[in-house]
């Protein structure tokens, strides 16, 4: 049993559904509304220019469209926060999607320390 | 001696350190581990320094590029089988590459990004065809210098240095979870695997031979190796240095390669995004061109054809037509739409199954007094070389699980 161990956790990693599947999503998602709020945050500043801003939001929308796309369990409660964030206009105040990610971390702690 | 002898060096380091792998990868270590994965990066570029003077030696002095070795050292059998890996990795790594260069123009000036994959390959194949091998390595390795903004935006957030400094000492960071191990397992494997490319040492010593090195260039070559190297490790550790400072406090976990250039944004406006994009775009737009010659330089130094591009593209049939029929089935991958990053992680995937077979062959050469003579490894070489070894047959050994374990480090 000992030796078969490592392989059935490697198919485990493979196959697994529910929270902790969605583990990795739930952390991509928060990353990338952090990582929106950041090029919000710089573009009001005027430290950006429009074309980058323009080119980054449309990349984060689809990356926050695939990982919704990705989750096991899409009506859990993760799931609604990440379809909140992405209803958001591309132009959100960083503070209103740094609300978002603060909630997607606070999941993603607890389905961690679970 | 000529600066511009150093070129070479500077473009396999700057390709090979800061492309698109390592944009995400030193970001992320940054953002998830503080600096504590520095001296991952540390003492790779050791390895990488120690196999790179290696490899240019032998073919300074041997005039073998590693290729050739290979089937020599290793039999018909498992010099193909590693030949067969290192295509792939290589060709999936070119790939990732010129997704990325298409990225980054659609973050300049917001081009479609399939239409600018096209045009891009177009535009990298005929700057092959046309310039002479010196000059591709001075306009993708000088103008990759751009990268430095890295650097520069590092120095101007004034980092806490101590904190940086203590990066440099092995450690693993107190208080992590299983899981978040496994994670930082998979991340010392990963950084490995991403500085110690192979692509790295066939186009290298394979340039060195495109160059006429002879036994006067070992010192040009030690130089360029250390040079070239540390050069390029300094920008990885910066990209991750400001990961720690700027995007671990924000929640950043970098996703996309477009957020590294945040990090010149924030000190230096406009002017410092532009430089750090115009940096990424001619070191990415490097490696693409550096994995796609080094499998091309491979095929044909296995199979004992005629290459090089020192050679008019017509005197050397076979090599030409495979390093352009790489760049279209690399073209062709990106055409799928799949993600840039999802083709950085089975990159680098493969290329650390590759390592062990890639460098056992050059070590063995380099140490046989009757092949390199008064050129053969010393005790110090023969030493680091039999170390880094071991340590790339451990990665190579932990990096597969690891990365079913983790996600491929995503958690």
């Amino acid at each position: 049993m000992l030796r078969r161990s490592p392989l059935i956790l490697l198919l485990l990693a493979g196959c697994s559904k529910g929270p902790e599947a969605d583990l990795q999503y739930i952390g991509q998602a928060r990353s990338l509304g952090a990582e929106w709020a950041l090029v919000n945050e710089q573009a009001n500043k005027g430290q950006l220019t429009a074309t980058y801003v323009h080119s980054m939001r449309q990349w984060l929308r689809d990356g926050l469209t695939t990982t919704a796309s990705s989750l096991t369990q899409p009506d859990s409660r993760y799931g609604a926060e990440i379809c909140t964030l992405l209803a958001e206009p591309d132009d959100a105040a960083p503070d209103e999607l740094r609300v978002h990610v603060g909630r997607l971390k606070q999941i993603e702690d607890s389905l961690e320390s679970a | 001696m000529n600066p511009l002898e150093l070129t070479l060096g500077i473009m396999t380091a700057v390709g090979g350190f800061v492309d698109i792998s390592e944009l995400v990868f030193a970001a992320k270590a940054g953002s998830k581990f503080g600096y504590a994965l520095i001296w991952v990066f540390a003492l790779s570029t050791i390895g990488i320094i120690v196999f790179s003077e290696m490899c240019g030696r032998v073919a300074a002095t041997a005039k073998q590029p590693v290729f050739s070795l290979m089937r020599h050292r290793l039999g018909l059998k498992l010099g193909l089988a590693t030949l067969a890996a290192s295509f792939v990795a290589n060709l999936i790594t070119c790939a990732a590459e010129l997704g990325g260069v298409a990225l980054v123009i659609n973050y300049l000036t917001g081009a479609p990004y399939m239409l600018m994959a096209v045009v891009l390959t177009l535009l990298i194949v005929l700057s092959i065809w046309v310039l002479p091998f010196q000059w591709i390595e001075r306009t993708y390795g000088l103008l990759g210098l751009f990268m430095i903004t890295f650097a520069a935006a590092l120095v101007a957030i004034h980092p806490p240095w101590g904190h940086i400094a203590g990066g440099f000492v092995p450690q693993v960071p107190h208080g992590l979870s299983k899981k978040e191990l496994l994670t930082f397992g998979y991340f010392v494997v990963a950084i490995v695997s991403a500085v110690m490319f192979p692509y790295e040492v066939y186009f290298y010593s394979s340039g060195g031979i495109e160059e006429g090195w002879g036994p006067k260039d070992v010192l040009t070559n030690r130089l360029t190796a250390l040079i070239g190297m540390g050069l390029g490790s300094t920008l990885a550790i910066s990209i991750l240095a400001n990961s720690a400072q700027m995007f671990e406090p924000a929640n950043v976990d970098p996703a996309i390669p477009g957020s590294a250039a945040l990090q010149a944004a924030i000190p230096f406006g406009k002017w410092g995004l532009i430089l750090a994009l115009m940096g990424m775009f001619f070191a990415v737009a490097g490696a693409a061109v550096e994995t796609c010659l080094a499998n091309a330089y491979s095929i044909a130094q296995f199979f004992g054809w005629v290459w090089g591009r020192h050679k008019k593209p017509w005197e050397a049939p076979r090599f030409t037509i495979t390093w352009i029929a790489i760049f279209a089935i690399a073209l062709a991958i990106v055409l799928t739409g799949i993600d840039v990053m999802t083709l950085v992680e089975f990159a680098i995937l493969f290329s650390i199954l590759v390592l062990p077979l890639t460098y056992l062959p050059l070590l063995l050469l380099a140490n046989d007094r009757k092949y390199m003579r008064e050129y053969v490894n010393g005790a110090l070489a023969k030493a680091l070389g039999w170390f880094y070894f071991a340590v790339i047959t451990l990665a190579a050994l932990a990096a597969l699980p690891l990365y079913l374990l983790t996600s491929g480090g995503n958690g």
